[in-house]
């Protein structure tokens, strides 16, 4: 009897700690956070200007709120926001963040270190760059994006609007190539679209968090199947014919002879035809497709080699190669001088459902 | 008269069932005693003329005859006549000699026939249940299960208020310590009463009280008593509970029917699988509702965030007193139906489901999403095993539910640690609750 009185007791000690402890009237329903999906910010005179994309549901639906603030750092300004809603701004769910172009340039280097900092925001978060000032595109944006909070998002989004030739960059990529040596990102540029929903310009070159070159859209989805992307799905254009890109393989050897980076690398696509200009045949779709992927490969590398930024992360097969006090200075030493002996080859793995004549 | 019918009769004077009759057996006077609600008294009194007759053509011994209708014993004392007459025997009484037989008469049909099961259904499986008498249970039993092995040992419990309570186990796959255990527990106790289950865990085989699970499981098919009793479990049957307690009751009963044998493997295989999704939705889902509306949303993907928080716009308690609430009406719904007589069960049914859940939506109570999530829980919760299980079930829910408003998702995680350890902690004669019935160890008991 006793035993069950003491262990009553302690039951009912063990709940009322938790219940006094648990601090879970901090808790805030759904319904009374503001969601933000796409931030946007930019900086002007040392001063940032943070914009927030917020989903407002009503029982009739959503509507997007936009709600702009500037301040000293990017928390202040979003602090400012909150203030003036009446339900708190929350940035768990933040998908993407907007970055304007000029400040893009100047560098992201703080910016990205506090996303990364802060336990709200997740470092999955796609980080974009916005070509225009961040105003008239979320203008735009509310005016053409009113009746679902995401469609921003979505663009974004593998399992929804994302392209192959979309590079996809996530805050934690951004903020491992500030320190890096040996790799650096791209970052798709967008702008509010003429057609469709958004246009997108190509992508970003960062090279320790600051934007220094831009590459195409054909380059970047050369860039993607470097990387191990999926570029499945592709519609790759040319003079004759265009192409999709079922798969695509690669192999590398890379080594160091007196200083000099030697890098072979055979870049195997299997594609599938999907639309014929005139006649042509298999082997001279076979031919204009390896010379127009090579010639955009070498561009690629030569604007990544002028720039010194390892968008395509080369250093990282020299790793094992370099000490790591050299490494340090892989971009400025080595990337220039890197050959490269680049080779692709193209298998027609069908022709779609007609033979091609 | 004797002293001993003189105190019989003062005993039984209260009781206007209670009859004494004049007869003659061979030429001598006797008198019956019994009670009228128990024995059926013309059928009786034919039988008896029926033994008479042949007696008198076979012309035997007033001994011999005694012999015949029953137990002739002296040394019985009167606290065994009474009970005996209690019990429904007949009792003569020859005043020549003052001796007496206590005989085994025509009993009023008190028992129901045997019928199908009611509050377990079956599928494609044997279709009798148990009924309230003792000896048909023990009857059905030793029917399914046709072994030598087969042991019965019966007990009378009680003294003031006797009840026959039968342990019957399968010997060589029963576990022989268990087994004494209990038989020392039924002789330890002996004279105490029980009128319920919890008195006759607490009390005879002193189990504790304040545990959520039962250590019997209970089943009303004799099919499932009899795996059971192979599986090396024992069998209580108590009077007058159409019930076969099977001791010790483990986990697994909870999610395997002995009739799930009787489909293809990989169907019993699906079906089993079923009823464990079934209790975890019933433990984690309202749990999980509670911690993504309002410890984290962050875990939902932002579509399914705006939707919820679409639903839930304009409901003006927390996530955890909507729930509570709306668990609350649950509740007594289930308690009312089953209270009602079946005609009118339905429409209680209907009424506190749908238009209650309906109105409480509309009324911008609760939001949407609960009532799915409720309904959902609520048929989960019926998937597995047993009405005490499924009850067991029901209440450990609430744990979940209160520290995922506290913790969110580990919260979820926190409660089934809790219930799993309370579970893990459970054993009866130190045979865990959480065990596997293993067929190696089986084969090595008894």
């Amino acid at each position: 009897m006793k035993h069950t009185w003491m262990r009553a007791v302690g039951i009912a000690i063990a709940v009322g700690i938790a219940a006094l402890l648990g601090g879970c009237w901090d808790n805030r329903d759904i319904d009374h956070r503001s969601l933000p999906v796409v931030m946007g910010v930019s900086l002007s005179k040392d001063k940032y200007e943070v914009v927030l994309q917020i989903p407002e549901t009503s029982s009739k639906g959503v509507n997007l709120r936009i709600l702009k603030q500037k301040g000293r750092t990017i928390n202040q300004a979003v602090d400012k926001i909150s203030e003036r809603m009446e339900s708190s701004v929350d940035l768990l769910h933040l998908k993407v963040i907007l970055v304007e172009k000029g400040y893009a340039q100047q560098g992201l280097t703080d910016s990205i270190a506090s996303f990364m900092r802060s336990r709200d925001i997740s470092p999955k978060t796609i980080v974009a760059i916005c070509d225009e000032k961040l105003d008239p595109f979320f203008d735009y944006v509310k005016k053409s994006m009113t009746p679902r909070g995401t469609t921003l998002y979505d663009c974004f989004e593998k399992n929804a609007g994302w392209n192959p030739q979309m590079s996809l960059t996530r805050i934690w990529e951004v903020y491992r190539s500030i320190h890096s040596y040996t790799r650096d990102v791209a970052i798709p540029i967008i702008k509010s679209g003429r057609n469709g929903t958004i246009d997108y310009l190509g992508s970003a070159i960062i090279k320790n968090g600051r934007m220094v070159d831009q590459i195409t859209p054909e380059e970047t989805l050369l860039f993607n199947s470097f990387n191990g992307h999926s570029a499945q799905g592709k519609i790759e254009v040319m003079d004759k014919a265009s192409v999709m890109i079922l798969r695509s393989s690669m192999r590398h050897r890379s080594k160091i002879v007196q200083g000099t980076p030697y890098l072979y690398v055979q870049i195997t696509v299997k594609v599938s035809i999907v639309e014929t200009k005139g006649s042509v045949t298999s082997q001279s779709i076979n031919q204009e497709l390896e010379k127009i992927l090579m010639k955009r490969f070498s561009g690629m590398l030569r604007k990544s080699q002028t720039r010194e930024a390892d968008i395509l992360g080369l250093g990282q097969y020299f790793r094992n190669k370099i000490p790591r006090t050299q490494l340090r200075v892989w971009r400025e030493s080595y990337l220039p001088k890197l050959r490269m002996d680049f080779r692709i080859k193209s298998i027609i793995q069908n022709d779609g459902y007609t033979k091609l004549s | 008269m004797n002293q001993q019918i003189q105190k019989l009769r003062d005993q039984f004077s209260e009781n206007d069932d209670f009859f004494m009759l004049q007869d003659s057996f061979l030429g001598t006077p006797v008198v019956l005693l019994g009670l009228k609600s128990l024995i059926d008294v013309v059928p009786m009194k034919l039988s008896l003329q029926t033994y008479h007759a042949a007696a008198i053509e076979s012309h035997i011994t007033l001994d011999a005859f005694k012999k015949v209708l029953g137990e002739a014993d002296e040394a019985v004392g009167a606290h065994e006549i009474y009970g005996s007459i209690l019990n429904g025997k007949l009792f003569i009484y020859f005043e020549a000699d003052d001796s007496f037989v206590i005989m085994d008469p025509i009993p009023r049909a008190l028992n129901r026939s045997i019928e199908t099961p009611i509050n377990e259904n079956v599928m494609q499986g044997s279709q009798s249940a148990f009924t309230e008498d003792i000896a048909t249970n023990v009857g059905l039993v030793r029917k399914q299960l046709q072994s030598d092995h087969l042991r019965v040992h019966t007990h009378t419990i009680g003294t003031e208020e006797a009840k026959d309570v039968a342990l019957v186990y399968y010997e060589g796959r029963a576990d022989m310590d268990f087994i004494r255990r209990i038989e020392r527990q039924f002789a330890q106790n002996k004279n105490k009463t029980i009128e319920n289950l919890q008195q006759f865990s607490k009390e005879i085989l002193g189990f504790p009280t304040w545990s959520m699970v039962s250590k019997f499981n209970q089943t009303e098919l004799p099919q499932e008593a009899a795996h059971s009793l192979r599986k090396g479990r024992v069998l209580l049957f108590v009077d007058r509970l159409p019930l076969a307690l099977v001791t010790p009751g483990m986990l697994w009963d909870a999610f395997c029917l002995d009739s799930d044998r009787n489909f293809p493997l990989p169907l019993m295989l699906f079906l089993r699988t079923v009823r464990v999704l079934g209790a975890l939705a019933t433990l984690i889902l309202p749990g999980l509702y509670v911690a993504l509306v309002s410890v984290n949303p962050e875990v939902l993907r932002i579509e399914m965030a705006l939707s919820i928080a679409q639903t839930r716009a304009g409901v003006p308690y927390p996530a955890i007193i909507e729930i509570i609430f709306m668990f609350v009406v649950i509740e007594l719904t289930i308690e009312a139906s089953f209270r009602l007589p079946k005609t009118i069960g339905p429409t209680i049914t209907m009424v506190g489901g749908i238009i209650l859940g309906q109105a409480a939506v509309q009324a911008k109570l609760v939001s949407n999403l609960l009532i799915i999530i409720l309904a959902a829980t609520t048929i989960a919760n019926s998937t597995i095993i047993g009405l005490q299980q499924s009850l067991a079930l029901r209440i450990s829910k609430y744990v979940v539910v209160v520290l995922a408003s506290m913790f969110g998702v580990l919260g979820i995680l926190e409660g089934m640690l809790l219930i799993c350890g309370y579970l893990g902690s459970l054993t009866a004669y130190g045979i865990p609750f959480v065990g596997f019935p293993n067929a190696k160890s089986e084969a090595n008991r008894g």
